[in-house]
């Protein structure tokens, strides 16, 4: 059992992982340069000096070229990780990812199949509006792909070994401030979760979430970052003796929706916090499930804390408008009681 | 667009059914002509249809209540149109009104605000908002949301609200509206009432048991006894019939050997699955067919006017546990007795489990009521209005008599005919009666 950061159990997972299968491999831009950071967040720092670079593969400023080895890897029996600077940059690969990779395997009848990872950083860190978004509704909104969500270390190792070893393309999206990025690379206001990890091998399924914090007043449901933010805001509602329970999905699609709606179910009450804009976001989808599924188990309206439907700002000064943050939530959930 | 849902006048006397519960919930989709709702007239328990396709919007009526006839209670929309104006205050019964009213005066903070601390439409405030989770626990519980005290956001009642009134109560007693409806109408203590099993909530079908055992002796020594409405309206037409009418009563002892014969006869013809005529079926057949020759036996009267039936529709008075109903077999002078056996059993079946429809228990133009088989001889039956004439049939049973000169065995029985002397004579009528004698004693006459 070691102490580590979500980077560094990351980068222990792509090893175990390579060490395991000749087949699997790194794909990105200044992922294994010598002298480099690893990465724009340090997880493969070292990696390609045990594996050497042809299995860290250093590539040109091209997405679409990244997009399309990694997709024409994994059809050709390869298990690529490939590494996305910013997930903001994902939209130059949309048409690989949205019409190949998902689609393949379903338009094939199951002949061909894309066994690839991406991972892509989110979350505003004040490096503007496109190194900033969270992205995760754009594609738990095509069928074909696998989402997850870690953010624990334990979670964020488990989870990308269970992606390397799917069949189908799973998305990885990992928060910047949640890496405990070290050196040149850390990030201001990080919150850089340090958690205990496994020496030995696990997997965590893909496709289950977590009770983070049990409460019986109301459910906040958080991902990523916001998830620490919602059990931030859970210890100031325990002060005034509202006791929240905290979920974390982990996986977005597939959603363990009995998980939320069995929480809902307990406590009458549901929040949703989420970085994403607002307007059509997961947390909507969310919102949607419990109205569908859970109607009469609801105690008051379903409430989202979100971002704002403006791009994020790069002013220090609008951050606090712009993020979801624990006071937000508090906010929320005392609307409700 | 909005159709509104409105109780149909389903006779000229009805003023007023009970609902007895909704088959849609608000929100369900509906489609036209699909059963809606279903009521309690002083006749039978009908189903109502739809008069719209779209989503059933908003109820005003619940179970339980007393309705106006023509009243609206309840909107359907069209699905994804867009919400309608709920104004309908005006169509709406008194009771209604009153209800809102209470419910306005007992939740301030409901009529006060809705979101955004804008004034609620004075169409909401007359609702109770409650949140999903306070209405189910609300309705598994029997509270009345209207009793409730809302804490919730925007003045909505919340499930803590709805605990909190359990926890009022002393004795909290699980029983549902309906029957607490029915209990609070007749005055009845909550101790009284027992659920039919330990720990069960208690239903109508309790408060009914107690109702009907109840035992309240007032001073003057009287027991009075809680009444269904068709026990009201049996007790109208009675004295309608014998106040406007000139009744008389015409009794004759027929010899019944041949029927009773007649009747082996034919059962032993039948086949399984046939229906199997009874002596009413016989004399339902028999009356029917004399009618057609005694037109003012098939009558009514205006107050100025005979008015001669042209159809035949033979009303047949069947004791169920409800009380006196009266299935209609319609033009049965023109039916085959296997026909009419048919269809005068189904009618009894649905009339003895309470789903007959009001279409089946009007248009009568004479009526047959059989006390034979509980062992009466002979009455005098009241007059069903606005018909003219009714028959009573005394039991068949064997006595010595005189037959072709000889005393012997017959079977026999009385036939007791009330008519309307307004309409029709003493000789007239007797002839009618000794026409329908002549055709139980000599059964192979129905043929002349």
């Amino acid at each position: 059992m070691a102490e580590m950061s979500i980077a560094e159990a990351l980068r222990q997972a792509i090893r175990e992982e390579m060490a395991r299968d000749d087949r699997v491999f790194c794909i990105g831009e200044d992922i294994g340069i010598p002298g480099g950071f690893g990465g724009a967040f340090t997880v493969t720092l070292g990696l390609s000096d045990e594996f050497g670079r042809d299995r860290v593969l250093d590539t040109p400023i091209s997405e679409i070229a990244i997009a399309g080895v990694a997709i024409g890897a994994a059809i050709a029996g390869m298990r690529p990780i490939a590494d996305v600077q910013y997930g903001d940059f994902l939209f130059c690969m949309m048409d690989q990812i949205a019409n190949q990779a998902a689609k393949m395997r379903y338009m094939s009848g199951g002949q061909v199949s894309v066994p690839m990872v991406m991972r892509a950083p989110v979350g505003q860190t004040r490096r503007g509006a496109q190194h900033a978004q969270s992205l995760e509704a754009f594609f738990t909104h095509i069928p074909g792909l696998k989402v997850v969500a870690p953010s624990t270390a334990y979670d964020a190792k488990g989870l990308l070994k269970s992606a390397v070893r799917d069949e189908n393309p799973v998305l990885v999206f990992e928060h910047k401030l949640l890496y405990g990025s070290k050196g040149p690379r850390s990030e201001r206001g990080a919150l850089s979760p340090v958690g205990e990890v496994p020496d030995e091998e696990y997997l965590v399924p893909i496709g289950e979430g977590v009770i983070r914090r049990e409460g019986k007043d109301v459910t906040i449901v958080g991902k990523l970052l916001t998830m620490y933010r919602a059990l931030q805001a859970a210890e100031i509602l325990a002060e005034e003796g509202i006791e929240a329970e905290v979920i974390d999905p982990r996986t977005l699609v597939p959603l363990d929706k009995e998980l939320i709606l069995a929480s809902v179910r307990k406590t009458g009450r549901l929040v949703i916090a989420e970085e994403d804009n607002l307007t059509g976001g997961w947390a909507a989808e969310i919102a949607a499930i419990v109205a569908d599924e859970g109607f009469v188990w609801l105690d008051a309206p379903i409430k989202r804390v979100s971002a704002p439907d403006v791009p994020a700002p790069f002013s220090p000064a609008l951050d606090d408008a712009y993020m979801p943050n624990e006071h937000k939530i508090v906010a929320a959930v005392k609307s409700l009681l | 667009m909005a159709t509104d849902i409105i109780v149909p006048p389903l006779s000229q006397t009805m003023d007023s059914v009970v609902l007895v519960e909704w088959l849609k919930a608000e929100g369900d989709k509906v489609a036209k002509g699909e059963p809606l709702f279903v009521i309690e007239t002083d006749k039978a328990n009908l189903d109502i249809e739809a008069p719209a396709g779209g989503v059933l919007r908003q109820v005003w009526a619940q179970p339980g209540e007393a309705i106006a006839v023509r009243a609206t209670i309840g909107l359907i929309a069209d699905v994804g149109g867009e919400l309608p104006e709920f104004e309908r205050p005006s169509a709406r019964s008194a009771a209604a009104s009153v209800a809102e009213a209470a419910v306005a005066a007992l939740h301030p903070l409901a009529a006060a605000t809705g979101p955004m601390g804008q004034p609620l439409p004075p169409e909401r405030q007359a609702r109770i908002f409650a949140s999903p989770r306070a209405r189910r626990l609300a309705e598994a519980e029997g509270v009345p949301l209207a009793e409730l005290t809302a804490s919730g956001p925007e003045g909505m009642i919340v499930e803590r609200d709805v605990i909190a009134y359990i926890a009022s109560k002393p004795a909290p007693m699980a029983i549902t509206p309906v029957a607490r409806r029915l209990a609070q109408a007749a005055g009845l203590e909550p101790a009284a009432l027992q659920p039919a099993r330990p720990g069960a909530r208690i239903t109508r079908a309790d408060v009914d048991v107690v109702l009907a055992r109840r035992e309240e002796v007032s001073a003057d020594g009287v027991q009075w006894v809680e009444v269904a409405p068709i026990r009201r309206t049996i007790a109208r037409r009675m004295v309608a019939s014998q106040q406007a009418a000139a009744e008389v009563t015409l009794t004759r002892d027929v010899d019944a050997t041949e029927l009773v014969e007649l009747r082996g006869q034919i059962l032993e013809e039948l086949s399984d699955g046939d229906p199997r005529p009874t002596y009413t079926d016989i004399l339902v057949s028999i009356v029917a067919r004399q009618l057609a020759r005694h037109p003012r036996a098939n009558a009514t009267w205006d107050g100025e006017r005979i008015g001669l039936y042209a159809d035949i529709n033979v009303a047949v008075a069947v004791d169920t546990e409800r009380g006196l109903v009266t299935p209609v077999v319609r033009n049965a002078d023109t039916k085959g007795l296997l026909a009419l056996t048919a269809e005068r059993a189904a009618l009894v079946r649905q009339a003895l489990d309470g789903t007959i429809g009001l279409d089946d228990l009007t248009g009568g133009t004479f009526t047959i009521t059989n006390l034979g088989p509980i062992g009466i001889d002979a009455f005098t039956p009241i007059i069903n209005p606005p018909q003219t004439a009714i028959l009573g049939v005394g039991r068949i049973r064997p006595a010595a008599a005189v037959h072709n000169g000889e005393l012997c065995i017959r079977q026999r029985m009385f036939l007791s005919l009330t008519f309307d002397h307004r309409i029709i004579d003493g000789a007239p009528a007797a002839r009618f009666l000794m026409d329908i004698v002549r055709l139980i004693e000599k059964p192979h006459l129905v043929w002349l």
